[in-house]
């Protein structure tokens, strides 16, 4: 009896990872029907145990929520998906294996730019991920990486940058010139994964300066 | 069989400046005709474990002139042995080795270029960008007695920094050297370059 | 930036070119791997070890991919096309190991079988699989071993 190749009904199976969010994704294959359905399981590396996820079984959308499952950080995880068509044929992929401290983007950070007459505070604001301490404590991701820090830039009419950085969350840059626009970007960069977030950007125009009306 | 019959190349050493580092040895000639080289290296980890292996360059395997970029070979702060052959169609020549394993602790550190401007009352920098090893430490001070020196890390060199702003009618001086993690060096300091908000750029 | 394994103190290394050469390799390495059921670098070797603990432990593992895990892997990093990650992985560690000193003084004695009880965990588990399949998990899971690296790693 030759095994039917069923690789077609299903592909690219893979964890999308932002601020500690996994998500599990997949395409369907070429020759795949749209009643096809998927089943998603999961494991932890080291575990003989596939678990079922509720909630993603026998689905005809692409992709399943498995933050809650792959939410301890020092374990390795794999999913797998088994695609079935209407025929009654199967295809079962699983996924590299994923860490989400290796593989979570940062997204940028949350920054509130507050102008004023002759300078610009900027306030970034906590980042809190899906993980939980033990007593239910929502971390951060500042709690998580703990060499995490922010840089910023205001671009001085396209010509230089001042430059501030750290890991506070106040930053304020002084020695502007009042009813000026200025363009801030804020990164948050984790040196030790070699990970960086893309910039927030926010535009902001100094006020005028009331001193000498 | 042929293996000999083309001379090794000689003379082989490395130069390396600011974590830049290039092989050059003397070129082979035989007239009229286009001698090919390949250069294969092999760090501590290979001599000790497995004498036997060596690793084709990155960029040199093979190469034409007589010199080879090794910068993206050099990983690791042990000593890289390294060796060179020529070739000419069927002809190889014997390996030549270099005499002493390079370390990329031996690079030359030059104090970095620096380029001072102001825009009214600030003061902006410019530093040389040397790559993703470097860091940069600039002092920067007002010129007066007793001034306090202030030191600021800037990252990456290539783009026109803010350093501070300055008073009015006080010079103020900045220096700069470049720190690189991998091999725990500094540089020296650049000369000293002063500035007054109204004067131009004051020589020492 | 530099390691601190307890009072072990190692410069010259900067963690995230070790990590950029791992995940050069880590797709394909752990590809090979197909026993997800066992993990070697697991819970009982690496979590709550002392500082005092880390320098021995890390000796012992760092000795141990050295002679055993890398030299037998050696053939597949060929075969692979990624021995200049490979290299520049194996150059460091032997960095690492050149500049811990693990003291071995008599006090230091319990410690020093904690660390390595917490070793032999790693090598029998290693020792319970196929020769190929144990090189081949253990070079898989180098990434572990830089997670809990990182624990040490000072910027």
């Amino acid at each position: 009896h030759i095994a039917e190749d069923t690789s077609d009904l299903l592909q690219h199976v893979k964890f999308q990872s932002s601020n500690f969010e996994n998500i599990l994704t997949w395409d369907s294959g070429p020759e795949s029907a749209p009643d096809t359905v998927y089943s998603v399981q999961y494991k932890t590396y080291g575990e003989t145990e596939w678990q079922a996820k509720e909630g993603c079984q026998r689905i005809t959308r692409k992709s399943c929520n498995l933050t809650m499952e792959t939410g301890n950080l020092t374990d390795l995880y794999y999913a797998r998906v088994t695609a079935i068509d209407a025929g009654g044929r199967s295809a079962t992929k699983m996924t590299d294996r994923f860490s989400s401290l290796q593989h979570t983007i940062i997204k940028p950070p949350d920054v509130t730019c507050i102008p004023k007459a002759r300078s610009i505070q900027m306030i970034v604001h906590p980042t809190y991920t899906p993980i939980h301490t033990g007593n239910g404590h929502r971390l951060t991701l500042e709690d998580i990486f703990q060499d995490l820090f922010y840089h910023l830039k205001l671009h001085i009419n396209h010509t230089y940058q001042m430059h501030l950085g750290g890991k506070q969350r106040e930053f304020e840059f002084f020695g502007l010139t009042p009813d000026t626009e200025f363009l801030g970007t804020i990164v948050s960069s984790v040196p030790t994964w070699s990970k960086e977030s893309a910039p927030y950007v926010c535009r902001a125009k100094t006020l005028p300066d009331q001193t000498w009306t | 069989d042929g293996v000999a019959a083309l001379p090794a190349p000689q003379n082989l050493s490395v130069q390396s400046t600011n974590m830049k580092h290039v092989l050059t040895w003397s070129p082979v000639v035989v007239p009229e005709e286009i001698i090919h080289y390949s250069v294969e290296y092999q760090g501590e980890y290979e001599s000790l474990y497995m004498s036997h292996i060596w690793i084709p360059s990155s960029w040199c395997s093979p190469t034409q002139g007589p010199e080879c970029d090794i910068t993206d070979d050099i990983t690791a702060t042990v000593p890289y042995s390294l060796r060179v052959r020529a070739t000419l169609d069927s002809l190889t020549s014997a390996w030549s080795t270099l005499k002493h394993p390079f370390n990329r602790n031996s690079t030359v550190l030059t104090p970095p270029g620096m380029e001072i401007t102001k825009d009214g009352f600030h003061l902006i920098i410019k530093l040389e960008d040397l790559g993703p090893q470097f860091e940069f430490f600039v002092a920067y001070w007002k010129r007066e007695p007793g001034a306090k020196e202030h030191v600021k890390m800037v990252r990456r060199g290539g783009i026109p920094v803010h350093l501070e702003t300055m008073e009015p009618g006080a010079a103020h001086c900045v220096k700069v050297r470049t720190f690189v993690k991998a091999i725990r060096r500094h540089s020296a300091f650049s000369q000293t370059e002063c500035v007054k908000v109204q004067g131009e750029t004051l020589p020492l | 930036q530099e390691f601190q394994f307890g009072p072990c103190q190692v410069e010259g290394v900067v963690l995230q070119e070790l990590w950029e050469a791992f995940q050069a390799m880590k797709d394909i390495a752990q590809a090979q791997d197909n026993i997800t059921s066992v993990q070697l670098l697991r819970k009982e070797v690496l979590q709550n070890v002392s500082e005092a603990e880390s320098c021995y432990l890390i000796h012992a593992l760092l000795e141990f991919y050295l002679n055993t895990v890398f030299k037998n892997y050696h053939d597949k990093a060929v075969e692979f096309r990624i021995l200049k990650s490979f290299s520049t992985l194996a150059n460091n560690f032997i960095v690492i190991m050149s500049k811990l000193q693990p003291s071995q003084e008599k006090e230091m004695f319990s410690i020093r079988e904690s660390a390595r009880r917490r070793f032999l965990l790693f090598r029998r588990a290693f020792k319970q699989l196929d020769r190929e399949a144990a090189v081949t998990k253990a070079f898989g899971e180098v990434d572990i071993l830089l997670t809990w690296m990182e624990n040490f790693y000072q910027l």
